[in-house]
C-alpha cells in the first residue's frame, strides 16, 4: 500500500466513522470476556458494522478504495498493495490488524478524529477470529432456525425449555433467580398483560382460594379466554400498523370504515388466527383462497385486513401527485417490511441499503407490487351466503338465457376491422359481450356485459326484448356494489369521454392512484352521473398529460371533501357503453372498437327482429317464479356499509428511482418481487400485483424472519422487551438477540403449533422466568442492570391505555361494550386546527376501553399521547417510555381523572355498607389488586380524618363524605403502584 | 454517591436523596428531572454538573441562556438578508443558462427570479436588510450575521432534525436537551427546555425537541400562549393544601413502595416528576401572568398590533423573555399560524413571505431591545435561522423551492459581534463560495458561548461517545466580540 492509499484510506476511514456515529447502532452481547469460539455474527460483525461499512459496506456508491469488508470475497481480496485487508488465519498478516493497532495517528484506524476507538477487546476478538480462520456467516436474522435446536428439545415441555434457555444464561453469569412472585401479583401481572385491565375482585378471591396446583394455569386461562384478550393485544398490533382514523395533513380527512379493521383485529386476536392466515389476509386478504368467513355473523373477515394498507397519511391536493404516489407507496413500504420480516426496506428507496442486503433493486421490485394494488371500497357485510347467493344468481341467469334464445345460430360472422384511423382512441368498448380486459371488481358488474340478456315484462311472463351490450352495476339489482375499472393507460389527449347513463353514481379518473380527489386541482377528475338517458362525460385531463391514469366506475358516489367518504344510495346504478380518449369535441361517430363487438352487435339486432317477427318463442315456463326467485336473492346483495381496502390492479413493473426521484427513473423496470436476500426465486409471475405471491413468499418454510419476528413481538409485550430488543428492525443495525438458541426454538415452535399465538403466550406466560418477582438481587443490579437475562420479572409502567381502562374498571365505569364506531373524541382547548370535529366527544369516552376511542390523526386524545402512544406515522413494535411532568398533572389535575374518583367514591359509599376497613379493602383490591396491610390502613384512616378535618366534615360522618372519599381515591388513582405493574 | 458516580446524568438517586433531605412535599430539595443543579446544601458549587461530567467550563460563559427562534420552513435568503442585484438584471432568463442547477425537492424549476423586496443599509454598519424586516433592521448593531449557512438535507422533517439534533434521523437529542444536560436549568420550578408553540409544529414533529437517548427529563416542555399555557396545569381542589395533603399522602405510600422493589429508578423518577409538576402548578400561571408588563413594553413587542399572528408571536416573545429571566436555559419559539404556509414558499412568495415577516420582525425586535434595556442581552444569545434557505430562480411562477446550499442566520446578543456579516455566497445566493458554515459549527458557537466545549459534552450510548456536533464543528470565531 503507498502512502498516497494509506492516506486516502485513513480519510476515508474518517468519513466511515463520522457517518457511522449518525446511524450509531447498540449491539452488545451480554456475555463478557472473549469467547472460545469467536462467532462472525455475535462478536466480529458488530465491530465492523461500527467502524467500516459505510465505506466498505454493501452500498457501493459509498464504498472507498474498492473495499468491502461485508462479504468474505471483499475482505479478503489481494489489494493493490499486495497486502490483503483480512488473511484468513493469519491476523498479523492482515492490513485491518495493522491498522486498527497502528500508534501513527496518521495510519491509525479509525482514525484518533473520529472519536471511536477499537477497545482492547474489540482488538483482541478480531485478532482470534481472523486466527481461527476469519469464518465469515450470513447476518444471524437472515440465516434460518435450524432444526437441531427443536429436535434437542422436541419431547419437552415448551414452558420448561424456555425456563432452560433463561437459566442457562443465568448459571453462566452466576445470576441468582428471583424469588417466585406473590399470587396477588401475578393475578395483576397476568390480567393486565393479557387483557390490559386489572382483575376483578371475584377474579381474586377465586384466584386467591384456589390452592390446587392448577391454580395458575386456570387463572391464565380464564384471561387468555376473556374478550379483553384481543381488545388488549389487537392495540399492540395497531402500534404497527400506525392505526389511524383519518388521514392528518391539512383537513384530516377520514379513512371511511377504519374501524371495522380494528373490530376485525378484536376478533382475530380472540379467535386465536393462526398467524400465517393473519398475515397473508393483511397482504392479499382481497383475493386469497382461503378466505375466512365470520362463524356468527357470516361477513368476509379476510378482505379486511387489506385496510391496513390505507391507514397512511393523505394530503389535500399535492401540488405534485407521482411524489404524493411516491410518498404513500413509501410509507406502506415502509410498514409493510417493518411489520411482518422486521426490516428497513425503506432505507433501500434512494441507495442500496447502507447496512442490510438490500439493494435499491428490492425496493422497487415490493413498489411494483403496491404501484399494482388500488386503494378501493369494500363491501364490509359481504357474507358467505350473500357469495352462495351470487352464484345461484348466475347459474339463474345464465339459464333464463340459454332457455331464452336456444341454440340460435347467428349469421353474422368475424371480419377484419377495417383500418380507418380515428381521432379518438378506445380505451374500453362494452357494446359486445365482454367487459373488454377491464377489471371487475366487487360484484356489481359481474363478468360479462348485458349483452343478450332477455328483459323481461313486469308481470315476468313475456320477454321484451334481448339487452343491448353494456355494463352494468345493475345486472342482478341497484344499489349492488362494485367498480368496473380499466387497465393503466398513459394520458395522451386532452380529453376522457365516458358514455353512460345512470341515477347517484361516478366516474373517476384516478391518476397516478391518487384517491382524494377534490378541488381545487383535482375536481375535474370526478364526474357524477345523474340520468336515465345516455350521456357524453367528458373530462379534461390535458393537465395531466404523460401521467398513468385507469379509469373507475361505480354505482353511488365519493362525498368529497371533508368526508372523502364512498356511499352507495339504494336506487344508484351505472351502465357504460364503451370510454374513449380524444382531443377537440367530442367525435361525431364512435365506431366499434373490434369486429367481434360489432358482430355482438349485430348478432344482438337480429335476436331481437326475431323475437319481434314472432320467430322466437317470447315465453319461457316457470319464467315469473325464476325471475321472482331472482329478485330476492338480488335483493340480498345490496350494501351499504363500506371500509377502503384494496383490490388488485393490473401489474405494474417500476423502474428503479434514481436517488429516490421518480423523475429520475432507471431505463430497466426491475420486476415486482420480494426480497433477494431472503429468497431464491423472488420475482413475481402473476398478472397482477403479486400480493398473493407476496403474502406466499413471506410465509415460505425457508424464511427465516416471519416466525422469529412475530414471536419475538409476544416475548416483547409480555416481558417489556423483545429477544431482540429492536422489534422492528432485525437487520445489521438491529440489536442482537439476548437469547439466540430462545429465540429459534420459539420461532420454530410458533410455526409447529400451527402459528397459535394464543398457544405461545401461555407457553411463555406458563414459565418460572414469567412468574418471577420484579424485585432483583444487588448481584443482579450490578452485573446486568438492564436486566437482559431475567433473573427477576422486569418493572413496568402501564401503557396508556391500561392506565385509562384501569382507572374506569378501578371506577367502576367501565362499560364493556365491544366493537363499533368509534367513541368520538373528547376535545380540549389545546386540541384546534383544521379538521377539528364540530362536536366533542365525552369526556369519559362513554366508559368504553380505550381502543374505541376515536383516533384522528390531528386530535390525538392527549392522554394517550402523554403516555407514550406512538404517533401513528409509523411502525412502532415498542413504545417509548417516558416520563415528563405532563403525565403527573393529568394524574393530579385532568377533569377526567377526577371525575372517574368521584364515580368511585359513590361506590364505595354505595357498595359497602361495612366498616371503614372494609371499604378501604375495597378500594385496594379494585385499584390495586390487593388488600391493604394493616400499616396502610393505620396511615389511611389518618389521612380520612385529616381530609375529614380539611372538608369541615365531623369524624362520624366521614363514611358517606363523598368529597373525602373522592380525595381518598384520587389519591390511590395517584400511586406509582397503580400505574407500575410489579 | 458512591458507586452511581460514573453514572453522571443522574447523579443522586431519589433514596439517596431521601437519605439526606427530608421535609414536607414541596418543601423536599432535589435533583430535578431537568437536570437541575441540586438544591440539597449537601451538594456545593464545586459539585456542579459540568464539574461532574469533566467539564470544567474551557471558557468564561457569555451566555446564560439561549432563545431560539426558529424560522419554520426555511426563509429566503435572497428576499431577506443577502441582496443579489443580479437577480434582478437576469430576472425572467433560464437559470440552466448561467449555473448548473441541482435538483430541486420539487424540480419543478422556473425563471430566475428577483426579489420583490428592496433592501436598504442600516445601523452604524450599514447592513443590508430587506423591506421584510424593518424593525429588525433597525437592530442590525446587535446583529452577526451569517450568510454562509449550508445544511445537508433539501427535505423539511431531515433538514429540521437536522438544525435541531445535529442529525438527519428521527430520535436524536435536541439541542436544547443536550444544553441542559450540560449545563442543568436555573430554576427548579420550571423545565430547563421550554419551546413555545406559536402555532406551527414543524414537519417531524415533536420529534425535534425530544431527548433522544439523553434521559427524557431533558426533553421539551411546550407551552402555548393563553390563559392555560399548559394542559392540566391548574389543581382542581378546593382549597390549595388539600392538594398537599393528597400529595404528601401519596409521597408516603409511594416511599414504602420503593423500599419492597429491588431497583426502581423509573418509581423514583416519577415520583420526582410531581414534584416538579406540583411546583409548575405556580410557576406556569405566573410566567404568562402579563400584568407586570408595562403597557410601553407590550406595545414593544407589537402586542398592539393590527395583525392577529404580530400580536400573538409578540406575546411568546415577550414570555421568552419571562423565562430566561427565571433561568430557563433554552427557549425555542416555533413560528405562528398566519394565512399562508410556513415560511415555506413554493409558490406566492410575495404574500407567504410578507405574512410571515409581519407576524415576527416586530416582536422580534422588541426582544432584542427589551432585552438589551434590561441588560439581560448580555447574557442571553438570540439565534435566528430556518431549516435551509430556497433557490434564487422561481418554483413555477412565483415560488422557491428549498435550497439546502445557503441560507442566512443570525445570532445577536451575549458575545456576539454586533454588526457583523460572516460568509459570502455567489452573485445569486444560490451556493456558499466564502466561509461555509455549517449547523454542526452554529451549535459549536452555541455551545461555545455557554461556555461548553463541543467536543467534550458527550454522552455515551450504543458503546460510544456522542455529541451535539457529531464528529464536525468548529466554533465560527468571527462573529464573536
Amino acid at each position: 500500500m503507498n502512502k498516497t492509499e494509506r492516506r486516502l484510506i485513513v480519510a476515508l476511514l474518517i468519513v466511515g466513522s463520522i457517518v457511522t456515529t449518525m446511524f450509531q447502532c447498540k449491539q452488545k452481547d451480554p456475555i463478557s470476556g472473549i469467547p472460545d469460539e469467536v462467532d462472525f455474527n455475535f462478536h466480529v460483525r458488530p465491530i465492523l458494522v461500527q467502524n467500516c461499512f459505510l465505506c466498505h459496506g454493501p452500498d457501493p456508491s459509498s464504498r472507498k478504495a474498492n473495499l468491502r469488508l461485508d462479504t468474505y470475497e471483499g475482505a479478503t481480496a489481494l489489494l493493490e498493495s499486495g497486502y490483503q485487508a483480512i488473511n484468513p488465519g493469519h491476523a498479523n498478516r492482515s492490513e485491518v490488524i495493522q491498522r486498527v493497532t497502528n500508534t501513527d495517528p496518521e495510519l491509525k484506524m479509525p482514525p484518533p478524529e473520529s472519536n471511536l476507538k477499537l477497545s482492547e477487546k474489540d482488538i483482541k476478538i478480531l485478532k482470534k477470529w481472523i486466527d481461527q480462520g476469519a469464518e465469515w456467516k450470513k447476518h444471524w436474522a437472515f440465516i434460518p432456525p435450524q432444526k437441531e435446536i427443536q429436535d434437542k428439545f422436541e419431547k419437552r415441555d415448551v414452558s420448561q425449555t424456555i425456563d432452560g434457555f433463561i437459566s442457562a444464561k443465568l448459571k453462566e453469569r452466576r445470576l441468582e433467580k428471583a424469588n417466585q412472585a406473590s399470587k396477588e401479583t401475578l393475578i395483576r401481572r397476568v390480567s393486565y398483560i393479557l387483557t390490559g385491565l386489572p382483575p376483578t375482585i371475584k377474579m381474586i378471591d377465586r384466584f386467591m382460594a384456589d390452592t390446587s396446583e392448577a391454580a395458575y394455569e386456570n387463572m391464565v386461562d380464564h384471561y387468555l379466554q376473556s374478550s379483553g384478550f384481543g381488545e388488549r393485544w389487537a392495540r399492540h398490533w395497531m402500534d404497527i400498523v400506525r392505526y389511524a382514523e383519518t388521514k392528518g395533513h391539512e383537513f384530516d380527512f377520514e379513512i371511511s370504515g377504519a374501524w371495522r379493521y380494528r373490530d376485525y383485529l378484536i376478533r382475530a386476536f380472540n379467535d386465536d388466527v393462526p398467524y400465517d392466515q393473519f398475515l397473508k389476509e393483511h397482504i392479499a386478504g382481497d383475493m386469497i383462497d382461503s378466505i375466512r368467513w365470520n362463524k356468527i355473523t357470516g361477513i368476509n373477515e379476510s378482505q379486511i385486513g387489506t385496510a391496513f394498507y390505507t391507514f397512511g397519511e393523505g394530503k389535500h391536493s399535492p401540488v405534485d401527485i407521482k411524489e404524493e404516489e411516491a410518498t404513500t407507496i413509501d410509507n406502506i413500504l415502509d410498514v409493510t417490511s417493518k411489520a411482518f420480516q422486521g426490516l428497513t426496506v425503506s432505507c433501500a428507496k434512494c441507495h442500496d441499503h447502507k447496512f442490510d442486503p438490500i439493494p435499491t433493486a428490492d425496493y422497487y421490485a415490493l413498489y411494483g407490487v403496491i404501484e399494482s394494488t388500488r386503494f378501493s371500497p369494500m363491501a364490509a357485510n359481504f357474507t358467505k351466503e350473500k357469495e352462495e347467493n351470487l352464484k345461484t344468481l348466475e347459474k339463474l341467469k345464465k339459464r333464463l338465457k340459454e332457455m331464452s334464445i336456444g341454440d340460435i345460430s347467428f349469421k353474422n360472422s368475424s371480419k377484419e376491422n377495417d383500418d380507418t384511423t380515428h381521432e379518438y382512441s378506445f380505451l374500453g368498448d362494452f357494446r359486445g359481450s365482454s367487459l373488454d380486459q377491464w377489471k371487475s371488481d366487487g360484484v356489481a358488474f359481474g363478468q360479462t356485459t348485458r349483452m343478450n340478456t332477455p328483459v323481461f315484462s313486469k308481470s315476468g311472463k313475456t320477454i321484451k326484448y334481448f339487452d343491448s351490450g353494456k355494463a352494468s352495476s345493475s345486472q342482478y339489482s341497484k344499489g349492488i356494489f362494485g367498480a368496473l375499472r380499466s387497465p393503466n393507460f398513459v394520458i395522451d389527449s386532452d380529453f376522457i369521454g365516458v358514455k353512460a347513463l345512470g341515477i347517484k353514481s361516478t366516474i373517476r379518473i384516478i391518476v397516478d392512484n391518487f384517491q382524494l380527489i377534490q378541488n381545487p386541482i383535482y375536481g375535474e377528475l370526478d364526474k357524477k352521473v345523474s340520468s336515465s338517458k345516455w350521456q357524453e362525460i367528458s373530462f379534461n385531463v390535458s393537465a395531466w398529460k404523460g401521467h398513468k391514469a385507469y379509469i373507475e366506475i361505480v354505482p353511488g358516489y365519493f362525498s368529497g371533501s371533508p368526508n372523502h367518504t364512498y356511499k352507495l344510495p339504494k336506487d344508484a346504478y351505472i351502465d357504460v357503453q364503451y370510454a374513449i380518449a380524444f382531443d377537440g369535441d367530442w367525435p361525431q361517430k364512435v365506431d366499434f372498437r373490434t369486429a367481434e363487438i360489432q358482430n355482438d352487435y349485430l348478432n344482438n339486432k337480429q335476436l331481437n327482429t326475431l323475437l319481434r317477427n314472432g320467430k322466437l318463442k317470447n315465453s319461457i315456463p316457470e319464467s315469473s317464479h325464476l325471475l321472482s326467485q331472482n329478485e330476492q336473492l338480488a335483493k340480498s346483495l345490496v350494501d351499504s356499509s363500506f371500509f377502503v381496502g384494496v383490490n388488485d390492479g393490473f401489474g405494474v413493473n417500476s423502474p428503479v428511482f434514481i436517488r429516490g426521484s421518480y423523475k429520475e427513473p432507471s431505463e430497466e423496470n426491475i420486476p415486482r418481487g420480494f426480497l433477494s436476500a431472503i429468497t431464491t426465486h423472488h420475482s413475481f409471475k402473476s398478472p397482477g400485483s403479486g400480493r398473493h405471491e407476496l403474502a406466499n413468499t413471506m410465509l415460505e418454510d425457508s424464511n427465516p424472519l416471519t416466525s422469529r419476528v412475530m414471536i419475538n413481538r409476544i416475548w416483547h409485550h409480555l416481558f417489556g422487551r423483545g429477544i431482540v430488543e429492536t422489534v422492528d428492525n432485525f437487520g445489521l443495525q438491529g440489536k442482537l438477540p439476548s437469547h439466540p438458541d430462545l429465540l429459534d426454538y420459539l420461532a420454530l415452535k410458533f410455526k409447529e403449533e400451527n402459528w397459535s399465538i394464543k398457544k405461545m403466550i401461555k407457553a411463555i406466560v406458563m414459565t418460572e422466568t414469567f412468574q418471577r418477582s420484579v424485585e432483583g438481587s444487588e448481584d443482579a443490579q450490578s452485573k446486568d442492570p438492564e436486566n437482559l437475562l431475567l433473573s427477576h420479572f422486569p418493572l413496568r409502567r402501564l401503557e396508556s391505555e391500561a392506565i385509562r381502562d384501569g382507572l374506569l374498571a378501578a371506577a367502576g365505569n367501565l362499560n364493556q361494550k365491544m366493537f363499533g364506531p368509534p367513541v368520538p373524541v373528547h376535545l380540549t382547548e389545546f386540541m384546534q386546527g383544521r379538521g377539528r370535529p364540530g362536536n366533542s366527544g365525552p369526556l369519559d369516552g362513554e366508559g368504553r376501553r380505550s381502543i374505541y376511542q376515536g383516533v384522528r390523526r390531528n386530535f390525538l386524545q392527549p392522554m394517550m399521547l402523554t403516555f407514550d402512544r406512538p404517533i401513528p406515522f409509523s411502525t412502532f413494535g415498542k413504545r417509548n417510555v417516558t416520563n415528563v411532568p405532563a403525565q403527573s398533572l393529568i394524574l393530579m389535575n385532568d377533569p377526567f381523572i377526577i371525575h372517574q374518583a368521584e364515580i368511585m367514591a359513590k361506590d364505595v359509599i354505595d357498595q359497602t355498607k361495612q366498616s371503614r376497613d372494609k371499604k378501604l379493602e375495597y378500594i385496594y383490591l379494585k385499584a390495586l389488586s390487593r388488600k391493604p396491610s394493616e400499616e396502610e390502613i393505620t396511615k389511611a384512616n389518618e389521612f380520612l380524618k385529616q381530609l375529614a378535618q380539611t372538608h369541615g366534615v365531623e369524624s362520624s360522618a366521614i363514611d358517606t363524605d363523598l368529597n373525602i372519599w373522592k380525595d381518598f381515591c384520587h389519591s390511590v388513582f395517584n400511586l406509582k403502584e397503580f400505574i407500575y405493574l410489579i | 454517591m458512591g458507586k452511581r458516580k460514573h453514572n453522571i446524568h443522574r447523579p443522586m438517586s431519589r433514596r439517596e436523596m431521601l437519605g439526606v433531605c427530608k421535609g414536607g412535599f414541596g418543601s423536599l430539595a432535589f435533583m430535578s428531572l431537568f437536570g437541575t443543579q441540586m438544591a440539597c446544601n449537601r451538594i456545593d458549587k464545586s459539585e456542579s454538573l459540568l464539574t461532574q461530567l469533566g467539564q470544567t467550563p474551557h471558557y468564561i460563559p457569555k451566555a446564560k441562556n439561549v432563545i431560539f427562534l426558529y424560522m419554520d420552513g426555511g426563509v429566503s435568503q435572497v428576499d431577506s438578508f443577502d441582496p443579489k442585484p443580479r437577480l434582478a438584471k437576469e430576472n425572467g432568463e433560464d437559470p440552466n443558462k448561467k449555473f448548473n442547477v441541482d435538483n430541486t425537492q420539487f424540480g419543478n424549476v422556473g425563471k430566475i427570479l428577483k426579489s420583490p423586496w428592496a433592501f436598504k443599509q442600516y445601523g452604524e454598519c450599514g447592513m443590508p436588510v430587506s423591506e421584510l424586516f424593518p424593525h429588525i433592521a433597525s437592530c442590525v448593531d446587535d446583529i452577526a450575521l451569517v450568510r454562509s449557512m449550508v445544511s445537508n438535507f433539501p427535505e423539511h422533517t431531515n433538514a429540521n432534525y437536522f438544525l435541531h439534533t445535529g442529525s438527519g434521523i428521527q430520535g436524536r437529542p435536541s439541542m436544547g436537551s443536550w444544553i441542559n444536560y450540560g449545563l442543568g436549568s436555573e430554576n427548579n420550578n420550571l423545565p430547563g427546555f421550554v419551546v413555545l408553540d406559536g402555532g406551527l409544529t414543524p414537519p417531524g414533529g415533536v420529534d425535534n425537541f425530544k431527548s433522544g437517548f439523553l434521559p427524557a427529563s431533558y426533553q421539551a416542555s411546550i407551552l402555548k400562549s393563553g390563559p392555560v399555557p399548559l394542559a392540566n396545569i391548574n389543581p382542581q381542589e378546593s382549597a390549595p393544601y388539600l392538594q398537599d395533603q393528597k400529595l404528601d399522602y401519596i409521597k408516603q405510600l409511594d416511599n414504602s413502595l420503593i423500599g419492597g422493589l429491588g431497583s426502581a429508578d423509573a418509581v423514583e423518577s416519577a415520583i420526582s416528576n410531581y414534584e416538579l409538576a406540583y411546583k409548575m402548578q405556580s410557576s406556569i400561571p405566573e410566567l404568562t401572568e402579563f400584568s407586570s408588563e408595562t403597557k410601553a413594553t407590550k406595545k414593544l413587542y407589537g402586542m398592539d398590533s393590527d395583525d392577529p399572528h404580530t400580536r400573538s408571536y409578540g406575546s411568546q416573545c415577550l414570555l421568552a423573555r419571562r423565562l430566561i429571566e427565571r433561568g430557563v436555559r433554552f427557549v425555542e419559539l416555533t413560528c405562528p399560524r398566519v394565512n399562508a404556509d410556513r415560511w415555506d414558499q413554493h409558490n406566492n412568495l410575495k404574500d407567504g413571505h410578507e405574512r410571515n415577516a409581519h407576524a415576527v420582525d416586530q416582536p422580534i425586535a422588541g426582544l432584542i431591545k427589551d432585552l438589551k434595556s434590561r441588560g439581560l442581552l448580555e447574557e442571553t444569545l438570540i439565534v435566528w435561522t430556518g431549516e435551509f434557505g430556497r433557490t434564487p430562480f422561481a418554483q413555477g411562477k412565483d415560488g422557491r423551492d428549498h435550497n439546502p446550499s445557503a441560507f442566512s442566520m443570525w445570532m445577536a446578543g451575549a458575545g456576539i459581534k454586533g454588526g457583523t456579516i460572516y460568509g459570502r455566497t455567489d452573485d445569486y445566493g444560490y451556493r456558499v463560495v466564502e466561509n461555509e458554515t455549517t449547523v454542526h459549527d452554529m451549535h459549536a458557537t452555541m455551545l461555545h458561548l455557554l461556555g461548553i466545549n463541543h467536543e467534550r459534552l458527550r454522552f455515551r450510548f450504543g458503546g460510544r461517545d456522542i455529541r451535539l456536533t457529531d464528529v464536525h464543528g468548529h466554533i465560527i470565531h468571527d462573529i464573536l466580540s
